[in-house]
């Protein structure tokens, strides 16, 4: 894909991907190029899922786009609801199923960080995830503690409660 | 009315680079510059179109942020902001790495939009809340995107100011270099040369920024600072002296 800007700087020496071609179509003059993203999976939060799949994503983020460049879609949701639901919302993005692979019901989801118009970012968690992982120590307690150690996801948000 | 702040002062200089009609967009972290062009909408520029990332007054895009960068690479910026890890005396930008690039003594984030933004907005002011030897080089230990560009490249804008805690630099388009335009009250000639890692050229009696005024100074802190708020709220709180 063509993307302005670029040529020049040291992204032409430091990724030997991005080529620089001749524009073959108005100007041609430099252009950089480069290839296309195609993660293997991509793990999205929604705001509402159905049953089969349909999502309903945050609008202002670029989720629906990640989910169409992806081979997989893993979404979770803040709610799994009845399709007409979905169809009503007045704003957000509809992904239809087929892109989608699996959905799970996962309220307060998004946590540490938000979701727009539900609930806020965790400031007091981030800040304790940034401190602990200046040292593997105490970056290995924070594993422990809330990825390894949380079993289910009710597990996880109980340790995700202020102590 | 307690005197200005560096923010404050800073704040006021890129309000006065905002022009009335101008498209001006904000990006992320960058609460002065969002303080700026507020202000020129509330003062001289009325008729601007301001745009403040995810602020829900001024944030229209809803199909995330491919259709900002969309929107900006049509060349619809009149004016942008970018900072750097390091910025050069050429106004090159480095937002990649610091020292040896495969063994870095610092990493930063990256580029993001920055190596498209600084071609196509038309007007970019450059912005650091911290003017030190360290980030205003020499050169730059890595090019995340260049100040100028050869004519065969596909370029619509470039720096246009850039604007510290202690002066504003414009863009020299003939030596394609910073150049000190003012320095901000109270900065002298010597701390500024300093804590500038390259050479300037002061003069005997550099400009002096003109300092804010009363009116401006009580918009940063009423108007301002309280649509400030709903998208920078701790800047806001503790940034901006009392009304």
């Amino acid at each position: 894909m063509p993307v302005p800007g670029h040529v020049g700087s040291d992204y032409e020496r430091l990724r030997p991907d991005f080529r620089v071609i001749a524009d073959p179509y108005v100007t041609g003059k430099r252009v950089m190029v480069v290839p296309a993203i195609r993660p293997d999976v991509a793990i999205v939060h929604a705001h509402l899922a159905d049953q089969a799949g349909t999502l309903l994503l945050e609008e202002r983020e670029d989720d629906a786009l990640l989910a169409q460049a992806s081979r997989v879609v893993i979404a979770s949701a803040e709610r799994i609801v009845p399709t007409d639901e979905i169809r009503r919302a007045p704003s957000g993005v509809r992904l239809e199923s087929l892109h989608v692979a699996a959905v799970v019901e996962a309220p307060r989801g998004a946590h540490p960080t938000a979701v727009r118009g539900a609930y806020d970012l965790d400031e007091p968690h981030l800040l304790a995830y940034m401190a602990a992982a200046h040292d593997d120590v105490t970056f290995k307690t924070y594993l422990d503690r809330h990825v390894f150690g949380p079993v289910t996801w009710d597990d996880y948000l109980a340790a995700a409660r202020p102590a | 009315m307690t005197p200005p702040s560096e923010s404050e002062t800073m704040a006021v200089a890129i309000s006065r680079e905002v022009r009335d009609g101008d498209t001006v967009a904000v990006g992320t972290l960058a609460p002065v510059p969002a303080a700026g062009a507020l202000l020129a909408h509330l003062s001289h520029a009325p008729r601007a179109t301001v745009l403040i990332f995810n602020h829900e007054d001024y944030w229209p895009f809803r199909q995330g942020s491919k259709e900002f960068y969309d929107y900006a690479q049509r060349g619809n910026f009149d004016l942008f902001f970018l900072s750097g890890g390091q910025i050069d005396r050429y106004g090159n930008l480095n937002l990649i790495t610091i020292g040896e690039h495969d063994h870095p003594t610092l990493r930063f984030p990256g580029g993001a939009g920055a190596a498209m933004l600084y071609y196509m907005a038309r007007r970019v002011i450059l912005f650091r809340m911290d003017h030190t030897p360290r980030i205003f080089v020499e050169r730059v230990d890595t090019v995340a995107s260049p100040g100028t560009s050869p004519a065969d490249i596909v370029r619509l804008g470039g720096p246009w100011k850039a604007v510290t805690p202690l002066c504003v630099f414009r863009f020299d388009q003939t030596t394609r270099m910073l150049a000190v335009e003012s320095i901000h009250p109270g900065v002298s000639p010597e701390a500024l040369q300093r804590r500038t890692g390259f050479p300037l050229e002061l003069g005997a009696a550099p400009a002096v920024t003109p300092p804010p005024t009363r009116e401006e100074l009580a918009l940063l802190r009423g108007r301002v600072r309280e649509s400030l708020a709903k998208t920078y709220p701790r800047f806001a709180e503790t940034v901006f002296s009392s009304p």
